[in-house]
Order: C-alpha cells, then structure tokens, then sequence
C-alpha cells in the first residue's frame, strides 16, 4: 500500500513539476532578460584562456560589470593585453601565466591566486586545444596534451577553488566545452573526447552539487559550434553558420547571469541536440555526411600557428 | 540551394522511416540470422581477469575465435586462460598495465609481432575510485581518465592500420551509462566514461569520412552489473545487472553490428528524454525518484585497489 502511495505521489509531482517548469520556462521567455540578471559586482572571476578568443571577450564583458577579472593564460603578452584593456575601461584585472596542461604549474597557479587575490566566486574553464589531425596522424603528446587542457585542466581548477565556494554556498563553475562534446565528429578524435568528459565533468558535478544540497553554487555549460576565433582556422560549415565571438561571449555572459544551466550555441542546436536519443545512425550518418556535412568540416583545417 | 535542402529533407526522412521499419524488422528476424562468424577472427580483450572481461573472452573463445587476453592482474588472466583453453581454440595471455602508454604500446608490439592484427578489439577495462570529488586524489583521477580513455587511444591507434588496410575489423567500446548520464560521487569516473563514448563516436565518424564502412564500432552502455566493482552503490528502481545477462548481449551486439547497445533497454528511454526534459524535472528524478545523488554514499568497490 505504502508502495503505491508512494509511486501515486512520485507521479503526480512529476506531472506537477511539468506545468510548473513549462510555466515557468513561458514566464522567463516573456520577462526582460535585464530583470533576471544577477549581480556581479565586486565578484571574483577566474577566466582561463584569457590571452584570445573567447576568454578575452568574456573578460572583457564581466569587467564592464564590475567583476574582479582574474585572468590566466599561458601567453603572457596576449593576457596583459586583456588586462590593459580592461583597465583601460576602469575594470579590474589581475594577470597569471600558466601552462595548463601541466598539473603542477595549475597547483602553484591556485596556491598565488588565493594568496594574492583569495577565494574565486565565478570560475570559468574556458582555455581549449584543437590539434585537429585524422586520429591515425595525431602525435601521441598532441592527444594527452588536449586531455589535460580541456578536460583535466577544468578538475584541478575546480577542485582547488570549489571549497570556498561551498562554504559560503556561494559560486559558480562556467565549463566552455563545444558542440563536438554532444556530438562526434571526424577529424577530432581526441577533441571530441575531451569535450565529451568536459561536459560528463559539468553533469556529474551539478549532480555532486544536488547531493550536497548546496543550491548557492550554480554552474553553466557551454556548447558553442564552430566559433570564428582562428582557433578553428580552416574549417568549413555547410548549413550552420560560424558564430561570431562576440556574439558568443554575449551568450555566455547572459547564461552567467541568469544562472542558465545549459547554453548551446547557435539555438538550432537545441533542436539537433533533442533528436539525438531519437534519429538512427542511418541518419546521423545522412546528416554528417551529406546534408550537415560536419563530417567534411575539418578537411581543411588549419588552426593557430602557435598551438 | 533551396531544392538541395527540400531533397536532403525528404532523403532524411526516407532514411528515418527506413531504419524504424528495419529497426521493426530487427525485432521480428530470428537473432541467428542477423550473425557474423567470428571463428578465427583474433580478438583482444582487455580487462579478462574478472567480471565482464572474463565472460566475453569465454564466450568468444566458444565462438572459434582466438583471444587474446589482457589484464594487470596475472594470476587471474591466467586463470581465465586455462578456462578457456578447453574450447581448443587459441588462447593468449599477457599482462598490461593500461595506466601506462609505453605498456601498452610495448604489449601491440608484441602481439603483432608474434601472433598478428587482433580484427576485434574490446575496449574494456575500467577501474572506479569511487570518493567524493573533492577528497579524489589527483593521482587517482589521473589513473582513471588513464584507464577509462585513454587507453582506448593507444590500443585503437597501435591496431588500427591493419584494419583500416583490409577494411575489416571491429571495435567495442565498453563504456557505461555514466557515460551517458553524470552521477554524484563519480565525477571523474562519468568524465573518463563520457570521453569513451565521444570517443567512439568521432571514431565512427571517421571511418564514415575516410570511407571504411567494413570497421565496425560498438558502444556498449550498461548500468551497474553486480561483478563486484561497484560494490555498495545503491540506486531506486533500477536493479543491477547480471554479468552473464551483459555478456551475452555484448556478444550479440558484435554479432549484428549494433552501433549501440544500452542495458537494460529502459535506458534507450532515458537517452531520448535527456535532451527534452527540464533540468528540473531530471533532478527530481535523481535525487528523489531514483535516487541517483545518494547512490554511492556507501560504496566500496573492489577491495584489492591498484
């Protein structure tokens, strides 16, 4: 009897949880974005990544609104350039060079960082390498080297920074991963590996973060597609466009902000990503081949000269 | 450009209403007439002292086909050897430690040269730690991306000219639905088991690039299987697997080719929802319904714990 009872309740708070969150997901597409927004004011942001791309816009971004932009990169020329520019627009910056595919170095990186500038409320694991090869022509060092960037990287950052932010059940973990961690694609072997732990790391810490019943920290996953940054030199998309970097660190800001769990980019995305439990290898096949031609994407990759 | 796109579409269509009527047909053909032969086909297997590893090698062996068994643990590959030498075919042990890549490419040195190309490889040693994310030493963490993923690179490379050549071979993944699904208390365990399954994704999209349709992958996606390893996890509603029910439909999924196989078949259903369903509404179903987010609060694991 209490068996059933059970069941009879678990059903009927699902279908409650349904409206509600259909309800709520209505309200939310229908109120100002500028009235859902957070305040980061005086917050501390660890950015890695931060020399190019997106992690330079980004920063740049949550500077404007008045965090404390911590900013680590292994260009150290390109990472006071960032900070320049955000000094120059009355921001805040500190700089840090690290190698982060180097364990040891990101140790002695979070010991300064909390000895010069404390406790990080927003962390932002944005940094990435893309060596793009065929798997059969990536160097063994390329492969492990993208591992410990893109996915590693984002562990002993978080672990060395989630403490406090626990404590004061106060923060938030931004994992930037990439389409190519929802879905494989040739030419980025060990890549797409990457970004697919990159993105099991966001799940399974959102679910550690529901054990320990601390609903102050929040975090974001991020899954742009191709993005044209000259990290992705070369490539080539057929039906989906290549976002614009500014236009995505726009998206990731508002995400920031509004505590958004998810954001992939473009939306379209959202709608591939929902048929992906659903459509057959046939045509995922079809898709990557001849009608999204993904598969073709990397022919001609280039990349950055320097990675 | 308007009428490719209005072509693709109807072509996308055809294709999904061709693989759901296959996919009825599947269900409908006797399971014996969708076999490949695999007798003489040389298959390596990693992870064969215990558990999962140990049944598929029986099992293949009783299939006429020569394994190759690879395990850290001597005595119990050994053991699983000399049961298997019974079904007369060829059997080979050798010791590995798939932390380490100079082990691995020291043991495909060897196996090419004194036996030859494996055509199937099994993917399928893991090793769990099983601590709360923040008490996980690095090492350990290390080890099990090492283990879980990496792994699979080194073998898969050092294997796979030869396939590539003949246009002929098979690579299983065993992963785990935690690949698939992220779950508390096993954060880097889900993060190595998600690369498995991006893995052998881009791999599959490779081959479809470069055109070698003949090299196969598998994804196997089981839940929790009672070999011992995830001893103490406890989760509502989902009972655990048995190891020989696994193997079997491992077996059964190389056989026929099958891209994907999830255990138990319930987790199709969950595969589809996840994209579509609130984040709300997937919390309560982890930690109230199923209770997923307390599930390893009393874990313990192998006891023996390289």
């Amino acid at each position: 009897m209490n068996f059933y009872l059970t069941i009879a309740l678990n059903v009927i708070y699902t279908i409650y949880l349904l409206i509600i969150t259909s309800i709520k997901a209505l309200i939310k597409f229908l109120i100002p974005y500028k009235y859902r927004c957070k305040n980061i004011k005086d917050e501390k942001v660890l950015i890695t990544g931060s020399g190019s791309g997106l992690g330079r816009l980004v920063a740049k971004k949550l500077a404007q609104l008045g965090a404390l932009c911590v900013l680590v990169d292994i260009d150290e020329t390109a990472n006071r350039k960032t900070a320049n520019e955000i000094l120059i627009e009355g921001g805040k910056a500190f700089t840090f060079k690290c190698d982060l595919s180097n364990r040891d170095e990101i140790n002695k990186l979070t010991e300064d960082i909390k000895s010069k500038v404390g406790s990080i409320d927003i962390l932002i694991n944005n940094a990435g390498i893309v060596t793009g090869k065929k798997f059969l022509d990536s160097s063994d060092k390329a492969i492990e080297k993208t591992f410990q960037v893109n996915t590693l990287s984002h562990f002993w950052l978080t672990k060395a920074f989630l403490p406090d932010m626990l404590e004061k059940n106060h923060g938030h973990v931004v994992t930037v991963a990439s389409m190519a961690g929802i879905f494989g694609t040739a030419g980025l072997c060990d890549y797409c590996a990457s970004k697919y732990a990159a993105v099991g790391f966001d799940e399974s810490l959102r679910m550690e973060l529901l054990r320990l019943d601390k609903t102050g920290v929040k975090t974001t996953l991020v899954c742009p597609y191709y993005i044209n940054t000259g990290m992705f030199d070369g490539v080539k998309s057929h039906l989906v466009p290549i976002l614009e970097p500014d236009y995505v660190a726009e998206k990731i800001v508002e995400a920031i902000l509004t505590n958004q769990k998810m954001l992939m980019l473009p939306r379209l995305m959202y709608f591939l990503y929902a048929f992906k439990g659903l459509l057959t290898h046939e045509v995922e096949n079809f898709a990557a081949m001849d009608f999204i031609k993904t598969g073709l994407s990397m022919d001609e990759f280039k990349g950055r000269k320097t990675d | 450009m308007l009428h490719e796109s209005i072509l693709n579409f109807f072509k996308g269509v055809y294709l999904l209403l061709h693989g759901i009527i296959w996919g009825i047909l599947k269900q409908i053909i006797p399971y014996r007439y969708r076999c490949k032969s695999v007798k003489d086909e040389l298959v390596l297997i990693t992870g064969t002292g215990s558990g999962i590893g140990k049944l598929l090698a029986k099992r293949f062996a009783d299939l006429g086909a020569r394994v190759i068994c690879v395990d850290i643990n001597q005595e119990d590959n050994l053991k699983t050897c000399s049961e298997i030498k019974s079904s007369g075919v060829d059997v080979y042990a050798y010791q590995c430690d798939l932390s380490k890549k100079e082990d691995i490419y020291r043991l495909t040195d060897e196996i090419k040269k004194s036996i030859g190309n494996p055509t199937i490889i099994v993917n399928n040693a893991g090793i769990v730690t099983g601590k709360k994310f923040l008490e996980t030493p690095d090492s350990l963490i290390e080890k099990t991306f090492q283990v879980n993923a990496l792994s699979h690179f080194w073998i898969v490379k050092s294997l796979l000219h030869d396939m590539l050549e003949k246009n002929h071979g098979h690579i299983v993944t065993v992963a785990s639905m935690a690949g698939i699904f992220g779950a508390s208390g096993l954060v880097d365990y889900c993060s190595s088991k998600f690369a498995a399954v991006g893995f052998d994704e881009a791999l599959r999209n490779e081959f479809l690039r470069i055109d070698k349709m003949g090299v196969k992958t598998t994804l196997v996606c089981p839940n929790i299987i009672n070999t011992g390893m995830f001893q103490g996890f406890k989760v509502d509603g989902i009972p655990s697997l048995e190891p020989e029910y696994v193997a079997d439909k491992i077996i059964e999924g190389v056989l026929t080719d099958q891209e994907l196989l999830m255990l138990p078949r319930t987790c199709y259903l969950l595969y589809f929802l996840k994209p579509i369903l609130p984040f709300k509404f997937a919390d309560f179903l982890d930690s109230e319904v199923f209770k997923l987010c307390h599930s390893m609060d009393n874990f313990v694991g192998r006891k023996k714990n390289e």
